[in-house]
């Protein structure tokens, strides 16, 4: 059976690289052969959990038989990483964002929607179970025409300072997911957008420019409307809702909860608390979208690639600029 | 026992009325309406007598008036009524001009005229501000509404309606206000009609998220639509700084049907008569303590004013697609 496997190799060993490398060792259609990592040291206990060979990434791109690269090293290298694995002929599978920056990825345009070798970018909320069944109502017609959306995406805890800058900021690291939600479900790329947004949870996160709390507002050409909550910390967990009003009802998505238990008592009921961790939380969606690289790799079209990601930075960006201007954006 | 008139025996005229007859401290002495076969019959259902504005207002007697009339009558009348010493508690909304609600300030300031914002009584909305101030979830940082209609009203109505912001989600910016503890000073609204042709003909819109900001940072949306599709969608979540609070749907019963494709649940309380029977009781109780000298207004004039100048910042943020600083 290993050798119907794809063999492939992955850049970067971080979170979401031990995310990855699991999820492609636990794979029947996959053989992560390399694991590539700047600090091969902190990679070698996950190379060998996973039974992966440390290597560096000339030799992943020599080999042959390497059909398929996961790029989930640091954000500034995705797009490199990404054109680099292209060139040679590999299928790439990169963790999201592709890039932060809207007018590199612009000029990477011709290069990857020429390049034979097909990209997945890992916008890893599409293929969770849970908002795939609520596209699948909607698509069904089970609540008429899709007319409005709210998407709840807070964080339980805000990040490390450190990562604030890097990061891109809120719009750009975090709303990002939600601008590719918002586009998916309506199927129509919005027109107009407006942001209002503050920073309300951590003064440090304000005063390395970023904002922490956040309301997007968007519109298609036909009038369908989105609104996006946003904040870096709930105060209760990983809190992941997405509500679509159509013409003859509501289809939800809800938090699932740790456990279904419910405690009674003279004050009331109490359930247990929905997930804190968004690798817990989307841990189905990170298998299926492994999946979906070894359909892929098998010949299959990419669902989400370059100009999702391109339309997705492109609100990201919208929504900054709405925030620095205090008017609504054109797009 | 305090006596009271009632003007206007429509729908909500009638809550009133069988709310005011059957509270123990009130006696529903008149009924006003130019209708005269409805003030009748209501007059008859509640033991009241038929009689006209000038009568109730001149009778010594009435301690109080419930203006339940058509809204553009409200603001004259409670002028009126204010005028005449009685107390006033006035359906919302106090006008549907900005302008005209500003010009009575110097009458309704501070005056015993208790503005019939129902939400503020709903058990539901009042235990859900209880916990946000007895610091439940810390300290507030923003609030998603949802206040969407089970289904349109005549087009005859959206047209004297004033438009969806002045009309139905005023009640979304008083709640806004109540909740927020602190006035929004900017406004963002993108609306559009999608429910029924006939309303975007009419000039008004049916569907709209309306964004509001304090001068704090703290933040609030409004999601409104004139046809849910699946009732009365009647919803708050409260965000803090240490969890969240939410206030869901009350639905028609507590039956839950589960089958091999999944569970249904029962349907939402239908329409704000059902939804908010208990709120429009308590608004009665809330009128009574303030007739007998044990409480003023906990919403009056002022608030109708903040609301109304809400709604309009709304509207002219959906015309224009800017901003609108308050």
């Amino acid at each position: 059976m290993a050798a119907s496997r794809f063999k492939i190799a992955q850049l970067g060993a971080g979170r979401m690289g031990t995310v990855h490398a699991r999820g492609a060792a636990a794979n029947p259609r996959l053989r992560l052969a390399y694991l590539v990592d700047p600090r091969p040291e902190a990679a070698a206990p996950l190379a060998k959990e996973v039974g992966a060979k440390l290597a560096d990434l000339d030799t992943v791109l020599a080999d042959p038989e390497v059909v398929g690269v996961i790029v989930a090293s640091s954000t500034d290298v995705h797009l490199d990483n990404t054109l680099a694995c292209l060139r040679a002929g590999k299928a790439v599978f990169c963790e999201k964002p592709l890039d932060l920056d809207l007018a590199r990825l612009q000029a990477a345009k011709a290069e990857i929607t020429a390049s034979a070798a097909p990209l997945l970018v890992a916008f890893n909320r599409r293929f969770d179970p849970h908002y795939l069944a609520l596209k699948a109502r909607i698509g069904a017609g089970a609540i008429g025409r899709l007319e409005s959306l709210n998407i709840i995406n807070h964080d339980p805890a805000p990040p490390a300072h450190a990562f604030i800058v890097p990061s891109g900021g809120l719009f750009k690291d975090f709303t990002i997911h939600d601008l590719d939600l918002a586009c998916w479900l309506l199927e129509e790329t919005p027109v107009e957008l407006f942001a209002a947004a503050s920073c309300l949870v951590d003064p440090v996160i304000g005063e390395k420019g970023d904002v922490d709390t956040a309301r997007v507002v968007l519109k298609t050409a036909s009038g369908q409307l989105c609104m996006i909550s946003n904040t870096r910390r709930s105060g209760c967990g990983y809190d992941q809702r997405i509500e679509a009003f159509g013409s003859q009802g509501v289809a939800m998505a809800d938090n699932p909860r740790l456990d279904t238990v419910q405690v009674w008592g003279e004050a009331g009921a109490v359930s247990s608390p929905i997930p804190r961790d968004f690798i817990g939380r989307y841990a189905q969606a990170y298998r299926a979208e492994l999946d979906h690289f070894a359909d892929v790799l098998a010949g299959a079209p990419s669902q989400i690639g370059f100009a999702e990601s391109v339309r997705a930075l492109t609100l990201a960006e919208a929504a900054a600029e709405s925030v620095r201007s205090g008017r609504s954006v054109r797009l | 026992m305090f006596k009271i008139a009632l003007f206007g025996a429509g729908r909500i005229g009638r809550i009133h009325a069988a709310n005011a007859a059957a509270h123990p401290a009130l006696t529903l002495a008149y009924v006003v309406d130019p209708v005269a076969a409805a003030a009748r019959a209501l007059a008859v259902e509640t033991g009241a007598r038929v009689t006209d504005l000038e009568t109730a207002l001149g009778d010594a007697s009435v301690a109080g008036v419930i203006i339940a009339s058509s809204t553009d009558t409200h603001l004259d009348y409670a002028r009126r009524a204010v005028a005449a010493g009685k107390a006033v508690f006035c359906e919302k909304p106090i006008d549907q001009d900005l302008a005209r609600a500003r010009s009575a300030a110097i009458e309704l300031s501070g005056s015993r005229l208790f503005l019939g914002f129902n939400r503020r009584f709903d058990p539901s909305f009042q235990a859900l501000k209880a916990r946000l101030s007895s610091g439940a979830v810390g300290r507030l940082e923003s609030l998603q509404i949802t206040s969407h209609d089970p289904a349109p009203p005549p087009v005859s109505y959206i047209k004297v309606s004033g438009g969806l912001f002045k009309d139905m989600a005023i009640h979304d910016f008083d709640m806004a206000r109540w909740l927020l503890g602190e006035e929004p000073v900017e406004v963002f609204a993108s609306a559009s009609c999608l429910v029924d042709p006939k309303i975007g003909a009419a000039g008004d819109v049916d569907t709209a998220k309306t964004l509001l900001r304090t001068a704090s940072g703290k933040l609030c949306v409004i999601s409104n639509s004139r046809r849910s599709g699946y009732g009365y969608d009647q919803r708050i979540e409260a965000f803090g700084s240490e969890g969240m609070v939410k206030a869901d749907n009350m639905l028609e019963s507590t039956v839950q049907t589960w089958n091999e494709t999944g569970a249904a649940a029962d349907r939402f309380q239908n329409f704000f008569l059902d939804r908010y029977r208990d709120a429009y009781r308590l608004e009665i109780d809330h009128f009574a303590e303030i007739l007998a000298g044990q409480a003023v207004p906990s919403v009056g004039y002022a608030d109708g004013v903040a609301a109304l100048a809400l709604a309009e910042a709304a509207g002219l943020s959906a015309r224009t697609g800017q901003v609108v600083k308050l």
